[in-house]
């Protein structure tokens, strides 16, 4: 495509009160190298009128278009020329309203980005997608519980096939072993019959489903569009083509046998799961001796929210045992029912549930900390508690105790496994092999091919749980096209299980649809670009099959690493990581950043520092002070990076050899509560940058001219200051003594 | 500490919930009320603490703790409560039960707080008065004596048989019964908190100087201006029974001279007494009906956040507007001299026999059970 410009300013929104436009026009001109006729100006560009300049101009073959307006964080929709490389600079949030008005620093700094701007489009191509061949819009399911039968469903009826598969010999999970189940609708006072079977049937029934049961994953190979998921029903194997994978491989209750400091192995002690049975059979009574039970006690957090046994809540068990003593009164009117907890959590409206059962005069509810269950003689029992109002020391006579126990993943086990493996495996191949034969290996659920390992990458903090520690991306793993949901992500009850089921249907509709248009999946919905490396000079390091936080990086037989392009994401990750600074995407390569920063003026009497800004976070926050006027230093260039994980340190060595005194890399928070939209990219760019100094030496230079900074996005207040405060440390250490070269 | 064992009891949860605790179990335990309640000493305070105990129906517990009385249901908890559980109420409640307990003979306060037994209890007094009335002739051929055609109450009805003898006897009664029941009160409390070793004496004192000036009762911030209408009704039941006192004490002199002594006493002297008397019988009186009418004020104007009370509430504050008000009318008509204030001073007798012999039964009592509450709380150090 041979390149016609357009270079249009939008004077509005105070630009063209801040810079000199005819001057910028000129030098923009004149330092971009794009002839000057294309240069135009419009007083509000996104009006029909200024828009209708663009178009005309569009229409007459102009086809790479700068746009020095607003930031590319708004107004995304009116300038929006397809078929056409665009560009927009931020002259609105970057120097209008971050700068000082009409001095030469600012209007430098206009310039400086104007000229970024035309050096990006020029080193830069028009994105065309790679859309694979022979894609599949299927989806499977693993799991038939509540989420994996609604999240088939959900799917099913918005038109796509489904493969659903189920361990168990029915479909149904823990829904089905239920009595009754907590109040689903207002007023909340009656315990509904289980709304299971219903779906069961409708699966079962449902034409776009076809249903596995007594069946397990054996192998999941290849990615989103292209999975080939083999099937082991009772010894049989059959491999299907699926396009993406909901996992709700749900959860398995906390082992009883554990909790015998709360008495778990005295007869006239079960857990919740043996009451639900027992209530289903009919009386509620003590197994000693079949006498009906009159005094129930429930102990809430059995083993949960305590170091030794699961450190988190589980969320349910509260509403589950406020619906067991239901069971109790309803059952016999003069049997009591008496709760300890640590704290009620009752989440969303089963607060309501809640404060109808306190209402019931024969269930009691009492804060303790339960220290034991003692014998009181023919099978009666002593709940024994500490700490709780009634006394400092009680004990309460009962002669029925339910353990409320958690919820422990599906994905625990394997992931434990997993990684007791890494750790053994870092210890040499000896103790790797001691491992394998010693540890029992638990049942896995994905058996993935993927280098990065066979199932889901564990998250630190979690417990085991697949969730996807991003408030907005709640069903996102970190292996593309894999959706998780229900109680295998995150504790939840059964309404919120059906949420997410839908939500994670919607995300693998998404997946597979955007693979058949060559498009990332979230957070770069919009993006067709893609890595392109230049595998001729790969030299296997395999850095980068290791660092890809999505696993889209496999290695062929001999070695070479390849793309599963539709596990990508398209952070850059890879090319931040390539030593041999390989991999290039159409408008976002080494070259294109580091030519940008070697753009930037460099004048011997001003300081220049460059940011380099995460978009995901720093880049909205750095957008969000400047709606609020907050002032940042002149000489500061900002340049968006996809995320820091792509952040290659020849860039580093590009600006200080260029004469800039200073360097930010701002990015997300990393660490356990991380930030980051792609898992691991700031992260990254901190272990990097470890190396930074050994350039800066190399270059004689003092290595605080460069730091890495992590913001949030809510730090947008603090975000300008704390820039100032770098550059003010950089004039302390003096100009880039490069500067003269 | 030593270990308690809890004894859940749902017939005692229902007897609150029955009593006037309904939201009872509506609590979720936030401590909001205890936090905000300007009356709880700050150790161990309530009403959180008898909040649970009730929830669980720990009635030992509840019955014999003075801290119930302690709380004079400011409804500073009631306003403030998330849940809507109202702790001034179910802390009234209890205080109710905690007395229906201890109060001796048991039948008297099952007949005093059921409404069906309303008539009876008044067919006592006001048939004792025919039964006078009649004796003396009154409803047959004779004609109530006056004194020089006035009213004068004592030749219609002789106070030393009719009116002192009767109500002595009433007053010993009720005395005895309510000393009975605050002693078994106050050994329960003993059972329950036999650490509470201050000394007895310092705890009387610091008692009554409190209710003298109803320093505790002072500091309710949600339910305004209820103390001073109860020390209005207060101070007037001390300045009527003053007054009660020197009237007795008048009318000695004609006692003896009934039964032909004569004692000597200078005529002035006694006139002096009476004209003071009569000063404070009637403030008193006054001060007790303003005073009862801001407490029925309050009690309308506090509906919301601390409940309108019972029968039980509402039996003690009608019978005092009633004694009052009887008793100013009984006086205003016989100073116009018509033959309506006979029968309106039979009233006024049949109401304070009823507020008097009734009294160990019914919220009257609640003057002793809380004066004992409250020197026992001092005694533990709970102020």
């Amino acid at each position: 495509m041979e390149k016609k410009f357009g270079v249009y300013i939008c004077t509005g929104c105070n630009i063209g009160e801040s810079v000199n436009i005819e001057k910028l026009k000129k030098n923009t001109a004149g330092g971009g190298g794009v002839p000057a006729d294309v240069i135009k100006e419009h007083p509000v560009l996104c009006s029909p009128e200024g828009l209708d300049i663009i178009k005309n101009d569009i229409a007459a073959g102009t086809n790479t278009i700068i746009i020095g307006a607003c930031s590319p964080r708004v107004k995304y929709e009116e300038f929006d020329f397809p078929g056409t490389i665009i560009e927009r600079v931020n002259l609105r949030e970057f120097v209008a309203w971050s700068l000082e008005p009409n001095t030469e620093s600012t209007q430098s700094a206009a310039e400086d980005y104007m000229k970024m701007g035309i050096i990006k489009t020029k080193k830069g191509e028009l994105p065309a997608p790679n859309i694979l061949e022979d894609l599949s819009k299927k989806l499977l399911v693993i799991g038939g519980g509540i989420t994996g039968l609604t999240a088939a469903l959900e799917a099913a009826n918005a038109g796509y096939e489904v493969v659903l598969v189920e361990k168990e010999a029915e479909l149904g999970g823990w829904a089905a072993k239920l009595y009754k189940e907590v109040p689903r609708e207002y007023p909340f006072e009656k315990l509904d019959e289980p709304l299971v079977f219903s779906k069961i049937n409708e699966a079962e029934s449902n034409p776009n489903i076809k249903v596995f049961k007594s069946a397990i994953i054996e192998k999941t190979d290849g990615q989103p569009g292209l999975f080939d998921v083999t099937i082991n029903t009772k010894g049989t194997s059959e491999t299907i083509k699926v396009g993406a994978i909901i996992m709700a491989a749900g959860w398995k209750p906390y082992d009883a046998t554990k909790l015998g400091h709360l008495g778990y192995g005295k007869p006239n002690v079960i857990t919740s799961i043996q009451m639900e049975e027992m209530a289903k059979k009919g009386k509620i009574i003590r197994p000693s001796d079949g006498k009906e039970a009159k005094k129930v006690a429930f102990i809430q957090c059995a083993g949960s929210r305590d170091p030794n046994h699961l450190p988190y809540c589980s969320s349910f068990c509260c509403a589950t045992s406020l619906k067991q003593a239901k069971y109790v009164r309803e059952k016999n009117t003069d049997a009591i029912a008496m709760i300890f907890y640590k704290d009620i959590r009752t989440p969303g409206q089963a607060e309501i549930f809640y404060k109808n059962m306190q209402n019931d005069p024969g269930v009691m509810l009492t804060k303790a900390d339960v220290t034991g269950i003692s014998d009181g003689g023919s099978g009666n029992l002593y709940v024994e508690a500490e700490n709780a109002l009634l006394g400092d020391k009680i004990k309460v006579e009962a002669d029925l105790v339910v353990l409320a126990v958690g919820v422990v993943p599906a994905t625990r086990a394997p992931q434990e496994y997993l990684d007791g493996l890494t750790e053994a495996g870092k210890k040499g191949d000896d103790a790797k092999n001691a491992y394998v034969t010693e540890t029992p290996k638990p049942e896995f659920i994905l058996n993935l091919t993927y280098k990065q390992g066979p199932e889901i990458p564990s998250l630190e903090g979690y417990y085991g749980f697949a969730d996807s520690n991003f408030i907005c991306f709640q069903y996102e793993t970190r292996r593309t096209g894999i959706y998780t949901a229900g109680c295998v992500r995150q504790p939840m009850n059964m309404s919120e299980a059906q949420m997410d089921a839908a939500g994670a249907a919607l995300k693998a509709i998404q997946s597979v649809e955007h693979v058949a248009k060559g498009m990332a999946v979230h957070p770069r919905a919009w993006d067709t670009t893609f890595p392109d490396p230049m595998m001729i000079k790969c030299t296997s390091c395999k850095r980068c099959t290791e660092e890809c936080p999505f696993g889209a990086i496999d290695e062929d037989a001999k070695g070479t690493p390849f793309y599963r392009l539709n596990r990508c994401r398209r952070c850059g990750t890879c090319m931040g990581a390539c030593p041999e600074r390989i991999v290039s995407f159409k408008d976002f390569s080494v070259d294109i950043i580091g030519s940008m920063i070697k753009g930037i003026e460099v004048t011997e009497d001003e300081f220049r520092i460059v940011v380099l800004a995460c978009e995901n976070d720093a880049y909205p926050a750095l957008d969000s002070a400047a709606i609020k006027r907050i002032k940042l230093n002149a000489n500061v260039r900002i340049i968006p990076v996809r995320c820091l994980g792509s952040t290659n340190l020849v860039w580093v060595t590009d600006a200080f050899s260029k004469g800039i005194d200073g360097m930010i890399l701002l990015g997300c928070k990393y660490g356990e509560n991380y930030q980051c939209h792609f898992v691991k990219g700031s992260e990254l760019a901190n272990y990097r940058f470890s190396k930074v100094k050994e350039t800066l030496d190399k270059l004689q230079l003092e290595s605080d001219r460069c730091s890495l900074m992590q913001v949030s996005i809510s730090e947008y207040d603090k975000l300008p200051e704390m820039i100032n405060d770098f550059v003010t440390r950089v004039e302390e250490i003096g100009p880039n003594p490069f500067k003269e070269f | 500490m030593a270990e308690q064992v809890i004894k859940p009891d749902l017939n005692f949860i229902n007897d609150v919930i029955a009593s006037g605790g309904e939201s009872l179990k509506k609590c979720f335990q936030c401590a909001t009320c205890s936090v905000v309640c300007n009356v709880t000493p700050e150790d161990k305070p309530f009403p959180r603490k008898e909040m649970l105990q009730a929830q669980w129906g720990l009635k030992d517990k509840l019955l014999a703790n003075p801290d119930i009385w302690l709380c004079h249901q400011c409804s500073d908890c009631t306003a403030y409560c998330p849940r809507g559980a109202k702790p001034g109420e179910v802390l009234g409640a209890i205080r109710k039960m905690s007395l229906q307990e201890f109060s001796v003979p048991g039948f008297m306060v099952k007949m005093v707080n059921q409404p069906k037994f309303l008539l009876v209890l008044l067919a006592v007094p006001a048939l004792l008065y025919i039964l006078i009335i009649a004796s003396q002739g009154f409803f047959g051929d004779v004609s109530i004596p006056t004194e020089d055609g006035k009213i004068v109450y004592g030749k219609f009805l002789f106070s030393l048989y009719y009116v002192d003898t009767v109500f002595t006897a009433i007053a010993l009664f009720a005395a005895f019964s309510l000393l009975l029941g605050i002693t078994k009160y106050w050994r329960a409390m003993s059972a329950a908190a036999p650490n509470a070793k201050g000394s007895f004496g310092k705890a009387l004192s610091d008692t009554i100087l409190e209710i003298l000036g109803h320093n505790r009762f002072r500091k309710c911030e949600v339910t305004k201006g209820r103390a001073t209408a109860h020390m209005l009704v207060f101070y007037s039941f001390i300045g009527l029974f003053i007054t009660t006192i020197l009237a007795f004490a008048k009318v000695i002199p004609e006692y003896f001279e009934h039964f032909g002594t004569h004692l000597g006493i200078d005529q002035s002297l006694l006139d002096g007494l009476t004209v003071i008397y009569k000063i404070l019988g009637n403030i008193s009186a006054a001060a007790l009906v303003l005073g009862i009418l801001l407490v029925i004020s309050n009690r309308f104007k506090n509906q919301e956040k601390a409940g309108l009370g019972g029968y039980y509430d509402w039996l003690f504050i009608l019978l005092v507007a009633g004694v009052g008000v009887s008793g100013l009318l009984a006086q205003f008509l016989r100073m116009a001299n018509t033959v309506v204030a006979y029968p309106t001073y039979v009233v006024h007798l049949c109401l304070v026999f009823f507020l008097f012999a009734y009294a160990p039964f019914s919220k009257m009592a609640h003057m002793a059970y809380r004066a004992t509450a409250m020197i026992f709380a001092k005694q533990a150090g709970r102020g």
